[in-house]
């Protein structure tokens, strides 16, 4: 595209009264050639927006930068259709609002206006060259688009989600198959006895639903039901999955290969490349290969994951007696029990008149039964409502630590402790004996009775937990060559979700959406209303796929990563780097991107060595070239020399938050410019060099948390940084530059009161560390 | 084996819980333990306050340690624990339930307790006393008429040596059963104390027992101080200290009667006799107390921080007898209108006869009971 740029500067908002504007003015056309740069009071108002129209219509304007107001803001206002480039230079949040005018005048030759402090000129400047070399070096992005789509849903489990999901799927328009791995349909809601109230006032036992659905799910036309189907493999990528099913414990060509994990051999000695392609080749003997894709393997647009939990083995609670004692048993066989019918105890089929429900296993310590959650608190009432109802002079207890019943459940709580025969406490449970006819003795310590209680029980039922299915089991199988299943699942501690917070439903590979009881523990009521978000995820996936842009979380972005690959060098880096598994290997190693796996975080291209990879409007030389932009005083003409840091932000989070401290009006050092990245997985180490080969005397990162608690929206984007920033320091010492010129910092996107102390601590430290020795070389 | 298995464990008591529910603790179950009450009481101890622990004693129907501890008596029932729950749970009616169950399981011949407790059982309630009054009557003779004459005089139809027969043996009943229950409440209150290893070794002597721990009660009795400390009782602290010195004053003046009758004195007393003056002026102090009760109670069960039970509404009504009864004998004896004085009385000595005879049973009770356990409270040093 045969570029025309026009600049537009806006006055507004204190911009004008900050800055020398016509002096501004004037810097595209001297320094850049952009014949067109205007500037108005008031840039997104009518007239403002009729200016720059005037000029795509008359001067044949089609690259534009907006000099005003912060990106984030009036994206709308300053969208002139997809066949323009729109740039937008902050002037406003990150430069007059979070400035102060220097008191004392700075004696310089430069020309500029009274009242108008020489730093904050400088910084506008520096933003405004900037911005147009982004402008300049960005292109409009083209769609990728697949040759061919499907638009069909796949549902993996046939329970109570599985079969919402499928039936809401359907309801949108969409075909789906359920796969289901048991003999018939309705999961875990199909073989209870009653079920937790689904629905409004949640006050009530009721009969299991799930029946309903399955029948809404038989009769309707667009959902196929396959029980006894397992999948044995899912390759390629959403819009078109070809997927390979097959029934539970059979062997075929197509199983998904593993991946080795083994690192080291028997003597501790690190495996090398082609023993761990033997050992692969060994594992996967019979299998095909991920690439090779099945020929008669079913077409999908997305998945819905459903496949629900498992129970929690209780085996480990032997100072329960669990194992031990005939019963002692788990909410799971109390379940089974009650189903079908009266509630009698394992040991001699004698009912059980007075059963006591453990919430918490370990004496003196409050932590709930492993993969123990609000769940598993319903279910003790629940249950504790059919020794009641099976006999009005039976006794229930609920001995708990936790007792959870969050929203509209405490209706469900209010009415079950109602009953006179419920009796809870909360307490800690000291000891279980038995006695000769099987009953149990159980001793409960600290409790609210106020000393402890010997409690005489014909059967206890200990509250475990409920185990999500991706715990040790891939299920979702996928022909990646990261591996079958999810890669970073024990920050998660085996749940199929890759935020809870923010992304619901979002596994860590794109297309796959988790819901119901293998995402969280969750009730049947909730597991409806999960399973309807989760269709609509698959359905947002496939009609993104369908349009070539991004799906989540740069949702309608229409980059990709470009590869050039005549110079890779097949070093793997990206593929295994990529926390979406986006990019599978040949033998050779050369990366083979699935752009409909990808979320354009860039990390593939922070990770290049041979920096080969890009997107149309962010890639290495663009940023490259916008740090090369930024003006370095020399001590030529300047004494002392004013510093020049460039803080590499991460545009998701950090530069909220340092908009929402200009906006604030919180002031920082003048010497910073802010470039922002789309992740800090994304920044690449030549970035490093660039700024410090060009004189800039510092280089601050500010990206997110990372960790246990990690904020990052591509999951490890700062955290691969930080590892990528500590050989960077190694570098920097052979050049003899000090390490404290790099610096990566975390920060949570409500954390805009921290930004200026940030900088401003950075800055002292640059202070003493001393101009960059290159400097006007 | 298995008797060593359940031997000390809890044994909750389902009936003990629907009979709590039965007599106006029907909220019970909806406590959750949150404290707020214990907070709210201004009377509870700083130590295992009430009446937080009686909320989940209840709810697992604990019968044997709500009967026998005395905190449950130490309330006073202004009901800001009830204002204050935020489960609706009303700890202050819940109390006043275990009370009302204490009082009948601490009960000397229990069949009479039963009378009282239960609506079903009221005309049985009063027959007793009027078949009793009749019998008197019918032995003196004076059943079919007594010659009333021109002066209304209640001595022409029960002499005071005929009410002294009748009344007396029933007070020293009342005494004997009100004390055996008593003794059976302090009995129970030591034993509960004893199995958590709490006892006194060391015995006061009787004299100090009286000096140190009785009187000083007796005195708070009398100032109501405890009572005075009930921050939502304002009212119900005014209406109380009117009933109390309402009864005693009566009971006083019948004392005064039984005396100074054997001295050669006649009633009626002439209006300005001290006697006369006195038990007029308690029978207004009963009545406007009567009358604050139960305005505050309609308004409070109105409002929905108390719920009434029938052990509340029958003591109410039996008093409110006594008191309308005995104001319009003696109104009615002094316009000299017999016909309506002479059997008006005669309901007035049945209600009081009930009063009497159902005093160990009823609400009333709580007069000995409060007592005895702020008397165990200061013995134990449980303030």
């Amino acid at each position: 595209m045969d570029k025309k740029c026009g600049v537009y500067i806006c006055t507004g908002c204190g911009i004008g009264k900050a800055l020398d504007i016509e002096r501004l003015s004037k810097l595209p056309g001297k320094d850049y050639n952009v014949e067109v740069c205007k500037t108005h009071e008031f840039c997104c108002g009518p007239e403002g927006v009729e200016q720059i129209k005037k000029d795509i219509t008359g001067e044949g304007v089609n690259t534009i930068v907006v000099a005003g107001c912060s990106m984030r803001v009036n994206q709308d206002v300053f969208d002139f259709g997809p066949d323009k480039i729109v740039e937008r230079v902050n002037l406003r949040e990150q430069v007059v609002w979070c400035q102060e005018p220097a008191k004392e005048k700075t004696e310089t030759e430069e020309e500029i206006r009274e009242g108008v402090d020489l730093h904050i000129q400088f910084l506008a400047e520096d933003y405004l060259r900037m911005g147009i070399v982004r402008a300049q070096k960005s292109e409009l992005p083209e769609p990728y688009m697949l040759e061919s789509l499907s638009k069909r849903i796949l549902v993996m489990g046939g329970g109570v989600t599985g079969l919402t999901a499928a039936v809401e799927a359907a309801k949108a328009g969409y075909d789906v198959t359920i796969a289901e791995k048991g003999p018939s349909l309705g999961g875990y809601a199909g073989k209870l006895r009653k079920q937790v109230a689904a629905s409004h006032p949640y006050a009530d036992l009721e009969e299991p639903i799930v029946q309903d659905i399955i029948t809404a799910a038989q009769s309707n036309p667009k959902i196929e039901l396959k029980t006894n189907t397992v999948v044995a493999r899912i390759a390629g990528q959403p819009g078109e999955f070809t997927v390979t099913f097959k029934k539970p414990g059979e062997e075929i060509e197509f199983d998904v290969p593993q991946i080795v994990e083994q690192t080291h051999d028997e003597e501790g000695k690190e495996l090398t490349k082609e023993q761990i392609d033997e050992i692969y080749a060994e594992l996967n003997k019979g299998r095909a290969d991920i690439l090779t894709l099945d020929p008669d393997g079913q077409k999908f647009g997305a998945v819905v994951l459903a496949t629900g939990w498992k129970p929690y083995d209780a085996s480990e609670f032997a100072n329960l007696g669990f194992g031990k004692y005939k019963n002692v048993i788990t909410n799971a066989m109390m379940e089974e029990i009650a189903a079908k019918g009266n509630i009698v105890r394992p040991s001699d089929g004698k009912e059980a008149k007075s059963v006591v429900f453990i919430q918490n296993p370990k004496k003196g310590d409050d932590s709930d039964f492993p993969f123990g959650s609000s769940v598993t608190s319903l279910v003790a009432l629940k249950q504790a409502k059919y020794v009641r109802e099976d006999d009005s002079e039976a006794k229930a207890y609920i001995i708990y630590q936790h007792m959870r019943t969050p929203g509209l459940y405490e209706n469900f709580y209010k009415n079950m402790q109602d009953d006179d025969g419920i009796f809870m406490t909360k307490g800690s449970v000291a000891s279980i004996a038995e006695g000769a006819d099987g009953n149990l003795l159980v001793e409960v310590e600290d409790n609210l009775i106020g000393e402890t209680i010997k409690i005489d029980a014909d059967m206890i039922v200990l509250a475990a937990g409920m185990v999500p299915t991706t715990k040790d089991d891939p299920v979702v199988n996928l022909a990646y060559r990261q591996g079958p299943g999810f890669r970073d699942i024990g920050l998660f501690d085996g749940y199929a979700d890759s935020n809870f917070i923010c992304f619901p439903y979002e596994t860590q590979r794109t297309g796959i959406y988790a819901a119901g009881c293998v995402r969280q523990a969750l009730t049947i009521g909730e597991c409806i209303e999960d399973a309807t978000g989760a269709a609509l995820k698959a359905i947002q996936c496939i009609d993104s796929v369908n349009r070539g842009v991004s799906v989540h979380p740069r949702s309608g972005d229409m980059t990709f990563p470009d590869f050039f690959f005549s110079r890779c060098t097949q070093c793997k880096r990206c593929t295994e780097e990529c926390p979406f598994g986006a990019l599978d290997d040949d033998e050779k190693g050369t990366p083979k991107p699935n752009p409909a796996r990808c979320r354009r975080c860039g990390t593939c291209m922070g990770a290049c060595p041979e920096r080969i990879i890009g997107f149309a409007d962010y890639n290495i030389d663009m940023i490259g070239s916008m740090i090369k932009a930024i003006e370095v005083p020399t001590d030529d003409d300047y004494d002392p020399v004013p510093l020049r840091v460039v803080v590499l932000v991460c545009e998701n989070d950090a530069y909220p938050a340092v908009d929402m401290a200009g906006m604030n009006g919180l002031k920082y050092s003048p010497m910073v410019r802010f470039i922002p990245v789309r992740c800090l997985g994304s920044v690449n180490t030549v970035w490093i060099k660039d700024a410090l080969s060009s004189g800039l005397d510092g280089v601050l990162l500010l990206g997110c948390q990372y960790g246990d608690d990690y904020q990052c929206h591509f999951i490890k984007g700062s955290e691969l940084c930080n590892r990528r920033m500590e050989n960077v320091a190694e570098t920097l010492k052979s050049l003899a530059l000090e390490s404290e010129r790099v610096e990566l910092q975390q920060v949570a996107i409500n954390e805009y009161d921290k930004i200026p102390g940030i900088i401003n601590k950075f800055m002292e430290t640059i202070d003493e560390v001393g101009p960059n020795p290159f400097k006007g070389f | 084996m298995a008797a060593d298995v359940t031997k000390g464990t809890v044994q909750p008591d389902l009936d003990f819980i629907r009979m709590l529910k039965k007599s106006g603790g029907d909220t019970l179950k909806k406590c959750m333990q949150c404290a707020n009450c214990s907070v709210a009481c201004p009377l509870a101890p700083d130590s295992r306050p009430f009446p937080r622990k009686e909320m989940i004693w209840a709810q697992w129907g604990l019968k044997d340690k709500l009967i026998s501890n005395p905190d449950v008596w130490l309330c006073h029932q202004c009901n800001d624990c009830s204002v204050q729950c935020p489960r609706g749970a009303k700890p202050g009616d819940v109390l006043a339930a275990i009370r009302n169950m204490a009082i009948g399981e601490f009960a000397f011949m229990k069949p009479l307790a039963k009378i009282v407790r239960d609506k079903a059982k009221l005309p049985v309630l009063f027959a007793i006393p009027t078949v009793v009054l009749l019998l008197t009557l019918l032995v003196t003779g004076k059943l079919f008429g007594f010659g009333e004459g021109d002066e209304v005089a209640f001595s022409k139809m029960f002499s005071i040596p005929v009410i002294d027969v009748v009344f007396i043996p029933l007070f020293l009943l009342v005494v004997f059963a009100a004390g055996k229950g008593v003794m059976s409440f302090w009995g129970a209150l030591e034993t509960a104390d004893a199995k958590v290893g709490k006892k006194r070794y060391i015995k006061p002597s009787p004299f100090d027992f009286v000096k140190y721990y009785i009187l000083p009660v007796l005195g708070d009795i009398i100032t109501h101080t405890r009572f005075a400390k009930c921050g939502g009782n304002k009212s119900r602290y005014t209406a109380h200290l009117g009933i109390f010195f309402g009864f005693m004053g009566l009971f006083l003046v019948a004392n005064i009667d039984a005396v100074t009758h054997n001295l050669g004195f006649h009633t009626p007393y002439p209006m300005l006799s001290p006697p006369k003056f006195i038990g007029n002026l308690s029978a207004l102090a009963l009545g406007i107390g009567m009358l604050l009760v139960i305005f505050k109670r309609k308004k409070d069960e109105a409002e929905g921080t108390q719920v009434g039970s029938y052990a509340d509404w029958s003591l109410i009504w039996m008093i409110v007898a006594v008191t309308v009864t005995g104001i319009v004998s003696e109104v009615t004896r002094l316009i000299g209108i017999g016909f309506v004085a002479y059997p008006v009385y005669f309901a007035h000595l049945v209600f009081v006869f009930c009063l009497f005879l159902y005093l160990p049973y009823s609400k009333l009770a709580h007069m000995v009971y409060r007592t005895t356990a702020m008397v165990y409270a200061k013995y134990t040093g449980r303030e």
